[in-house]
């Protein structure tokens, strides 16, 4: 297959929620969108103590820099696929590790969480592989970035489509007070 | 006298509550509306559960029928706001052939009895409950929500990952042509 050429990354956007003052950062690229919107502590908190997590339990999670992220495929010219230990992310520069799903899934589960709360906060999690097909296959989901409040840093999202590689890079983005 | 401040869970249901309604108001990604085609289609794998009555259901006991499958939880904010327009395409298509069950992942009866009252239409097709997750790898399922359509057959016919419109002219035009 012909490597297909596209336009540059758009431009990334920012938005502020008037309600919770959660900030977004947001692009697309190869008709691929992707965006994080800020999850506060106590916003992760209310949701997974609703879940049946003591605050004890989950706190290590919801302060560890949480994003809900969306990735979706609206007009990719094939079927997108990523696997989310291939992105990245780096502060001034340097690369720094995030914790897969399956790590805090079993984090959790030493800090004897339920079983009905370790279903609910894996299936509340950002898929760590998925395929979407073009017109508006999505998904949204909590993104753990384990970095302190307040620190800025820049994501790469990847993924690949028909064996050609493709990334989308937000900066500046910062993890919620 | 000194007022005693608002104790933590209280403070914990109304942070919940303002970020569901500020959720629902600003920065949600639009459902979309599309189906995938399922290129091979293959026989659905195995779906029984109980439903709020505590009978089980089968989804072979669905054959001649179209069956949109739906796998999702109360959390699920794309989840939530899909179940609205699942009911109104139930309504517009109960003279075709067409039926849904819905699987609800790892909660209980309460919880999901609570949220139905919050959905506008509430849903009236089958809620199923999959209180282990175990469909999940059966029917390869990576996120929430997930939906199958399953044709007359029992085959995979369309695959939607994420939210969908599903009264959408062109999902429901999908769905009953494979009645017909």
């Amino acid at each position: 297959m012909l490597p297909v050429f596209y336009p540059a990354q758009a431009q990334q956007l920012q938005s502020v929620n008037d309600a919770t003052g959660a900030r977004s950062w947001s692009t697309t690229h190869a008709g691929v969108y992707f965006s994080l919107t800020q999850i506060r502590p106590e916003q992760g908190d209310a949701f997974y103590v609703n879940r049946g997590f003591s605050l004890e339990q989950i706190r290590p999670f919801t302060a560890s820099c949480v994003y809900m992220t969306v990735l979706r495929n609206d007009s990719a010219a094939g079927v997108v696929h990523f696997v989310r230990d291939n992105w990245s992310i780096s502060v001034e520069g340097e690369a720094r590790a995030f914790k897969t799903v399956e790590q805090w899934v079993k984090q959790l589960a030493a800090a004897e969480a339920s079983k009905s709360a370790l279903i609910a906060f894996r299936w509340a999690q950002f898929p760590p592989e998925q395929e979407y097909e073009p017109g508006g296959d999505w998904n949204q989901g909590m993104l753990s970035l384990g970095l302190p409040a307040g620190q800025v840093f820049d994501i790469t999202a990847r993924w690949d489509l028909g064996g050609q590689n493709f990334e989308a890079t937000l900066t500046g983005v910062e993890c919620a007070n | 006298m000194q007022t005693k401040p608002p104790g933590r869970a209280l403070q914990i249901l109304l942070l919940c509550l303002l970020w569901a309604s500020a959720t629902q108001a600003q920065d949600l990604p639009p459902l979309t509306h599309k189906l995938t085609p399922i290129k091979t289609p293959s026989v659905a794998p195995e779906l029984i559960f109980e439903n709020m009555d505590e009978e089980t259901v089968d989804l072979k006991d669905y054959r001649g029928k179209v069956v949109v499958v739906n796998f999702w939880a109360t959390w699920c904010p794309p989840c939530r706001r899909e179940m609205g327009s699942m009911e109104r395409l139930y309504q517009a298509t109960r003279d075709s052939k067409v039926e849904i069950l819905a699987v609800n992942i790892g909660e209980d009866l309460d919880t999901v009895f609570s949220f139905l009252g919050t959905v506008e239409p509430s849903p009236t097709f089958p809620l199923l409950f999959d209180t282990d997750a175990v469909s999940m790898k059966k029917w390869k399922v990576k996120g929430l929500p997930t939906t199958y359509i399953v044709d007359t057959e029992g085959r995979l016919a369309y695959r939607a990952i994420g939210g969908r419109e599903f009264d959408h002219p062109a999902i429901r035009e999908a769905i009953t042509a494979l009645g017909r």
